[in-house]
């Protein structure tokens, strides 16, 4: 693991190599060796790389979200435009998220979102020449999987590192507020954190808690979270 | 002067204390201040944000710099001076990944530029600013780094012209033109063989002229002193997205309170915001 600034070299080689966030194969190859492309890093980080070799990336935080294909995210509804859904994910352009792509929908039976309303959905087309679409189900087994509008609750935002912190199963933060009272989380990939809990309380408790252990905000460790919710009373 | 140091003790090709901190600031994407010495600036980005439709071009994202002066209204002058800016970052960015968005840049300046002459000590701020506000940034993918290094030169009877790297308050009575020169740093350009190429200098003379042979030296010792920022910043990315300096002072307090020593080291370790040059 080692830190990179766009521009810089990334010793990448291997039969099947696949690049992740940040990296960008060079198109300019100045060296006479086309055999072995040169890959450079396009944004500052720090470098990982898979066990094999075969899968590289940079990690590094962010506030804007650029969407990529299969990722999930937490919209709002902006426009109702006859048969889908505009809706702001947090990019440069509205999503668009089509009335049929939620479980059960059918010409007759479409689901009724109205102007505000919050969906948790999937990213099922990102091309940067095209608008980003989203679908609220899974493609395959038409089912739900978890998509779809979100009532009531409450949106938080935070930067892009957080909620893939927040989405990695061995980070303290979820776990630990689970144990101390029930709540529902749907985590987006665009930095929106859709949470929900029995008593307002609780639900100001979790936003306060996102903000402090966020990288870009306060930083908290696990002890100063244990703390803060002492001092919450929750 | 004598012959090899300055008034302040530094060397031809040293630069004042360096200061980069990572503030970040709310509702922009980005941002970062940078200063040689007390001439410093302030930049942001936000991006890639919807554009006005005016602006939208279809290949690629629209690149604006808004230059923000100390005081009054931005002027013809700010105007000028973000063009400048705009011309000497572009080469780094890579603005055809997100086409019909808006990468947006606001530069404020934070000291003034005295009677012009530390202007260019406050361009080259403002330039070094704006790179680091692009990568603390994230969301605008770039193929390499801009630094940029102001440089003065003083003609002294019939000897070489003297050149020096950032000149500062008290060199400025001496110096008779100079310049800025700004760098963008990267493994594989595909315009250049090596991994560093100058993309704009506005080097003049006040007294006389001055020959190629001087602006290439000139432009050698901003190199020896850009690559310095560089390693510098690339120390500062450690720290770009750590936790802001106030806030965990007060948690090195409350670990002490425990007892907490050993962790406090590493706190200690960990929270060089702002970096200097020994």
């Amino acid at each position: 693991m080692s830190i990179v600034l766009p521009g810089e070299n990334v010793p990448a080689q291997h039969v099947n190599l696949k690049l992740g966030p940040g990296l960008l194969q060079s198109t300019t190859s100045t060296s006479s060796d086309a055999s072995r492309p040169s890959i450079i890093a396009t944004r500052a980080g720090t470098l990982h790389h898979s066990a094999n070799g075969a899968k590289w990336w940079v990690e590094s935080n962010s506030r804007r979200y650029v969407p990529a294909a299969q990722e999930s995210v937490v919209g709002v509804v902006t426009h109702r435009a006859g048969e889908g859904y505009r809706v702001d994910i947090g990019t440069a352009h509205p999503a668009s998220l089509d009335a049929l792509a939620f479980e059960g929908a059918s010409r007759r039976n479409k689901p009724n979102l109205k102007v505000g309303s919050l969906v948790y959905a999937r990213v099922s087309l990102a091309h940067k020449d095209m608008e980003p679409e989203l679908e609220c189900f899974d493609a395959q087994t038409r089912k739900a999987e978890g998509f779809g509008e979100l009532k009531g609750g409450f949106v938080v935002r935070c930067s892009l590192k957080m909620s893939r912190d927040l989405l990695d199963p061995s980070h303290f933060l979820l776990p630990l507020l689970g144990g101390r009272f029930p709540l529902e989380v749907a985590v987006g990939m665009n930095g929106r954190v859709w949470i929900s809990a029995k008593e307002v309380k609780q639900t100001i408790a979790i936003a306060r808690c996102i903000g402090e252990v966020d990288t870009d905000g306060g930083g908290m460790g696990i002890e100063g979270v244990k703390k803060l919710l002492d001092s919450l009373d929750v | 002067m004598a012959s090899n140091t300055r008034h302040d003790g530094r060397q031809d090709h040293e630069f004042r204390t360096l200061n980069i901190s990572y503030d970040g600031l709310a509702r922009v994407d980005g941002s970062a201040r940078f200063g040689f010495g007390d001439t410093s600036a302030l930049a942001s980005i936000s991006g890639p944000i919807e554009v006005r439709l005016v602006a939208e071009q279809a290949s690629q994202a629209t690149f604006e710099v808004l230059l923000r002066p100390l005081s009054n209204v931005p002027a013809t002058e700010a105007k000028a001076l973000g063009a400048t800016i705009r011309s000497a970052l572009a080469p780094s960015l890579i603005l055809t990944k997100n086409p019909r968005t808006l990468v947006q840049l606001v530069v404020q300046s934070l000291s003034s530029k005295g009677d012009g002459t530390q202007r260019e000590a406050l361009t080259a701020a403002m330039i070094n600013a704006s790179t680091l506000a692009l990568l603390n940034a994230g969301s605008v993918p770039m193929r390499g780094v801009v630094c940029a290094i102001p440089v003065g030169r003083c003609t002294a009877g019939d000897r070489e012209t003297r050149l020096f790297v950032d000149p500062g308050e008290t060199e400025i009575s001496e110096i008779q033109g100079g310049g800025c020169f700004a760098f963008v740093f990267g493994d594989k350009l595909g315009w250049g063989d090596g991994d560093v190429e100058c993309v704009w200098t506005n080097w003049k003379s006040t007294s006389g002229t001055f020959d190629e042979n001087e602006l290439s030296r000139a432009r050698e010792l901003a190199l020896k002193a850009a690559r310095a920022v560089y390693a510098e910043i690339k120390r500062g990315v450690k720290t770009m997205g750590a936790v802001p300096f106030k806030f965990n002072e007060k948690r090195v307090k409350e670990d002490v309170k425990k007892g907490l020593e050993a962790e406090l080291k590493t706190e200690e370790g960990s929270n060089d915001e702002k970096m200097e040059i020994s």
